[in-house]
Parts: structure tokens; sequence; C-alpha cells
């Protein structure tokens, strides 16, 4: 992949890109092996609850090595114990298709707020035999949400309630060694959000990112920063289809061409890119694809110029792969938009630290985030530390390197939405440092 | 749910093994079966027994009785949605020890119900 260089009056001078070794690791989030037989949700929370007990089992001895260990069922009254369970949080505020059929008026609004965390909620903790309500002032009940698994210590109290001592996390899963830095500077470029039909989207703010990207833009120092970009990434909601024509009648044909245009556009665009450098790209909340996680990669047919480059991956969402020996985790944004619904934290990063800490990508699916119910694995489970950890559709940049108790070091990444800020993020493989890349098509600066 | 009697009659999948059980089941009298399943003929280990070759009435029901304790054990999860045998896979490869016995009966056996005991009732 060269991009020429024009010197006034000199012979041009070739510019090659730069190459990483990528690896796709997007297996276990495919769906292609299994039939759907009619079965529930209690196999994933039973795999769950299976895997992370025997891990806070191991864990267990180092935190309190003296106390016994039970189950939920095995509680004594005023025996101090270890119990390991998936935690349940009682929100009042919770939308329940129940509340339709309540025969007293409700007396909470029906428009639903962005946020359903309230006082009264309270946390109860579940395994095979039995659950039991966590009672005591050391859980806050808006740090948590329905699916982690810990282990708390504590006691039963007369009222039959679990009076909370302390609790342990898994803690963030082991690392892989990160490759011994490189001299080179090798980028990465993550964006999300295009929205390609939507009002919001300009053409032109991401075709000037194409342009730059690509090498058509800019002098000799611009382009050779723009050919050490080795890897694209497309994080998402990548197009808007127009809401109002999907209500279920049939289309008039000039309508239909409506439908479609916002495809034909993304695919254009996919192809100038991806006749440049490795292109991947994430189906999103909004994107023609499965509506619960793991999302199944957007379909092939879907972008007929873009694929034919054997530099197009149309991959799972979450989505994670390896470049240059540097293991990388991400998501379209609806684990962290699903636990900032159902609990608090000062801002997007201490969600995505938490997912780590819980080891589990999607603790709220399949509560409240659609997912499908596997009825042998939990996919979602974080079994080792990525280095890079990027999360799309957020209101804005964010980025912080997370340290670990055992040297795990993951550099997390909140990607804006292009369409409102204009905003694409890169990081530099040689020693994950990001830095944002904005572009403005306003005449006022 | 609608009634098992129903849903038994038209029963899409073959039983398979050597000897299928070839005992129609008559539509009167058969409402509301959530009665014990010793009243199904489908189900029925002592009609099915006169087509298994050389096990008597009570070795059968001894293990459909143990197949149903292997159901009922919460340490392999919930059975419902999972066939028998892919719940005794999945318990394996796991490494939660599921008995050897229920395996046995599971492959050997062709008069034993592939899904659990809760299956299409719930």
């Amino acid at each position: 992949m060269k991009v020429d260089v024009e010197m006034g009056g000199g012979s041009p001078k070739l510019l090659e890109r730069k190459q990483a070794v990528y690896r796709n690791l997007d297996e276990r989030y495919e769906i292609h092996g299994e039939t759907y037989k009619g079965q529930q949700y209690s196999h994933i929370y039973f795999t769950r609850l299976h895997y992370m007990r025997n891990l806070l089992y191991s864990l267990v001895p180092k935190w309190k090595p003296n106390l016994p260990v039970n189950t939920v069922l095995g509680l004594e009254e005023e025996k101090e114990c270890i119990i390991v369970g998936t935690i349940y949080k009682h929100m009042k505020l919770k939308p329940s298709i129940l509340d339709e059929y309540s025969k007293e008026r409700s007396k909470v609004p029906l428009a639903k707020p962005h946020n359903f965390v309230h006082p009264d909620d309270h946390l109860i903790l579940e395994d095979e035999s039995g659950r039991v309500k966590l009672a005591g002032s050391l859980l806050d009940p808006s740090a948590f949400v329905t699916g982690i698994v810990v282990a708390v210590h504590g006691k039963e109290t007369s009222e039959g309630k679990f009076f909370v001592l302390d609790m342990l996390e898994a803690g963030l899963p082991p690392q892989i060694d990160q490759p011994p830095s490189s001299t080179e500077d090798k980028y990465v470029v993550f964006v999300s959000g295009l929205s390609i039909g939507s009002s919001t989207f300009n053409p032109l703010q991401f075709q000037l990112l194409v342009d730059h990207i690509t090498g058509h833009l800019g002098d000799e120092n611009e382009q050779t920063f723009a050919s050490q970009i080795v890897h694209f990434i497309i994080a998402g909601n990548s197009v808007q289809i127009l809401q109002g024509l999907l209500n279920g009648q049939t289309i008039a044909p000039r309508d239909q061409s409506t439908l479609t245009e916002p495809i034909k556009e993304l695919d254009i665009l996919l192809n100038q890119l991806a006749a440049a450098m490795p292109v991947d790209i994430m189906p999103g909340p909004s994107d023609p694809a499965n509506f619960s996680l793991p999302q199944q990669p957007l379909n092939r047919c879907l972008f007929p110029g873009a694929s034919a480059y054997n530099t197009f991956i149309s991959c799972t969402n979450p989505h994670q792969f390896e470049l240059d020996d540097i293991q990388f985790l991400g998501t379209s944004g609806q684990n962290i938009d699903d636990l900032f619904k159902y609990s608090e934290a000062k801002n997007k990063l201490e969600f995505m630290e938490r997912t780590l800490r819980w080891r589990h990508l999607v603790p709220t699916a399949p509560n409240t985030l659609g997912c499908y119910p596997f009825t042998d694995k939990d996919p979602f489970l974080v079994e080792s530390c990525p280095h890079v950890y990027f999360v799309g559709n957020q209101d804005k940049y964010e980025t912080t390197l997370l340290q670990g108790s055992d040297n795990q070091s993951v550099r997390l990444i909140c990607i804006p939405k292009f369409c409102e800020t204009g905003v694409a993020v890169m990081l530099n493989l040689r020693n994950l440092e990001c830095h944002s890349l904005s572009f403005s098509t306003g005449l006022n600066v | 749910m609608a009634s098992v009697g129903m849903g038994g009659f038209y029963r899409q999948k073959k039983r398979g093994g050597i000897a299928k059980p070839t005992l129609k089941r008559s539509s009167t009298g058969k409402s509301a079966a959530i009665a014990l399943s010793f009243t199904d003929p489908d189900q029925s280990p002592v009609l099915g027994a006169i087509a298994e070759h050389g096990k008597t009435a009570s070795a059968v029901a001894f293990e459909e009785e143990r197949l149903r304790q292997f159901d009922l054990d919460m340490r392999y999860g919930p059975c419902l949605g999972l066939s028998r045998m892919e719940r005794w896979d999945r318990a394996a490869a796991m490494g939660l020890n599921p008995p050897g016995d229920v395996e046995a009966i599971l492959l050997k056996s062709s008069a034993a119900a592939a899904d659990c005991h809760w299956e299409g009732r719930i």
C-alpha cells in the first residue's frame, strides 16, 4: 500500500504503509454452531456461576484463610462464613412488563428516566441452593448490577439476612506479558458512531478523515504520519436507517432506495479505506445486525465493493483481536451504556474498570441486555486481561491507563460518536499512548 | 400449556433404538396428562418393557428413576432445554464428574427418554 508524494519538480517519492501482524480472535463470539431449542437463560447463569465460583474459591484462601465457605442453604445464624453467588439487584424503578397490567395507577412516571437507580435498591446473593438478602452498609447497591459473581464474608442475622463484613471481587484477570516495545511507531485508529443516514452525519467530515488516513491530504510530514497507521477499527453504529419506514408496512418503491442509501454510502467509504489499509467493522445497536449480544458480523453482501478486498474484515461485537501480539478487546458500547442505566460511577472509564474487575464484559446480559441463551458457555467472561480495552459510541473521548495488582496494565479508551464530535482516536502500539484526531468542517474555528 | 397427551400424539421425533414401543396412544382418557407418567403409554416402563429385550419392568423403572435423580440434581445445573445426554456432556466438560452409571443408561437404553423429566411440561 503505497502513497504517492509529489514534490514540486522532483520525481514522486513512494511512502510505504507499515503493517502489523493481525490475528482475529472472534471465534468465541460466533453463533454459527448453535441451534436454538427453546432453552431459557438459566444455563448461561449456571455456567457463569460455575466458572466464577471456581475462580473465587481459589482466591478465598489468600483473602480470608480461616473462614469456612458455605452455600446459601448451609448458612447458620451468627456464624461467620463466606458465601459465593450471583448478585441480584432489586430495583424499584426498573421497568417491568408487568407494570402495564398493574391494577393500581402506577406511581412511577411512564416516561422512562435515563437512570433507574433509586436509594431503595437492595442486593440479594443467589446460588443454586437459594438466595439471601445482603444487609449492612459496606456494599453500596448503586455500584453493583445484577449478574456479577462475588464472594462475601459476613454472618446470617436473626432476620434471615446476611450481614456483610467484607466483599471480594475476582479482580483483573492475568495478563499475557506485553511484547518488548519496538522502536517504531505504529498507530491504530478507532472511530465509532458514524451514523450515515442520520441528520447529524456530515459526509465532508468523514471524507476528510478518510483522505487524511489514506494519505491524500497534507504535506510530506502528514503523509509520513499517515503511513504509520496500520489498522482502522469502526466500533459500531455506522449507519442509521430511517425508523419511520420500518413500521411493518410494505415500503413503496421510491422509499426502498432511502432504506439502502446509507449502506451504499458506507460501502463507498469503506471501499476507499479498505484499498489503503486493513479495516475492521463491528456492528452496533443501530446497524443491520442481530439485536442480541454477541452481535454477528455484518453480512458481506451489504458491502459489495469493500468486501472484494481482503483487508476488509467484518467482525462480531464484542470484538477481540491481536495486533503485533498486543491483545485488544472492545465493544460498540451496549455493555457500558447498560451499566450506566442501572448503576452509578463517576465516569464511563470507571464502568469499564468494573467490568474488568468483575471479569465479565456484559454483566447485565441477559437481565437487561439481550443475549443469546447459550447452554454450555458464557462467552463474555474475560479470561485474560487485554492490553487495550475500547468501547464505542460514547459521549466524549476519555482514556486512562489502568494498573492491576498483578502487574497488569490496560489502556482503557472511550471512543466518542463521530457524527456528534468529529473525533477519532489514535493509539500508538509502541507505548499504548492515545490521542484524539479531530475533524471539523465549520467555517469558524 | 397444551396437554401433554396431544403433544405426544403428534410427536415428530423418532424414538430411535432397536425396538420401538409399537403401542399407539388412544385419544380417549388422555386429557390432562400431567398425571404420573406411569399412565402414559409412550413412557410407561411397563408397556415399553414388552418391546425391550431381556429387561424386566422393574429394571426399566429403576433406570428411569435414576435418570430422574440425575435431572433434579442441582449440581449439574438446570435440566430444561437440554437433552439428558447433552447435560451429561456439559457436566463432564465442566469437571463436575457426573455419575458414570447415568451415562451408561443413556447410551445403551433405548427406552430412556432423551429429554429431561420436565420437558414439554413447563
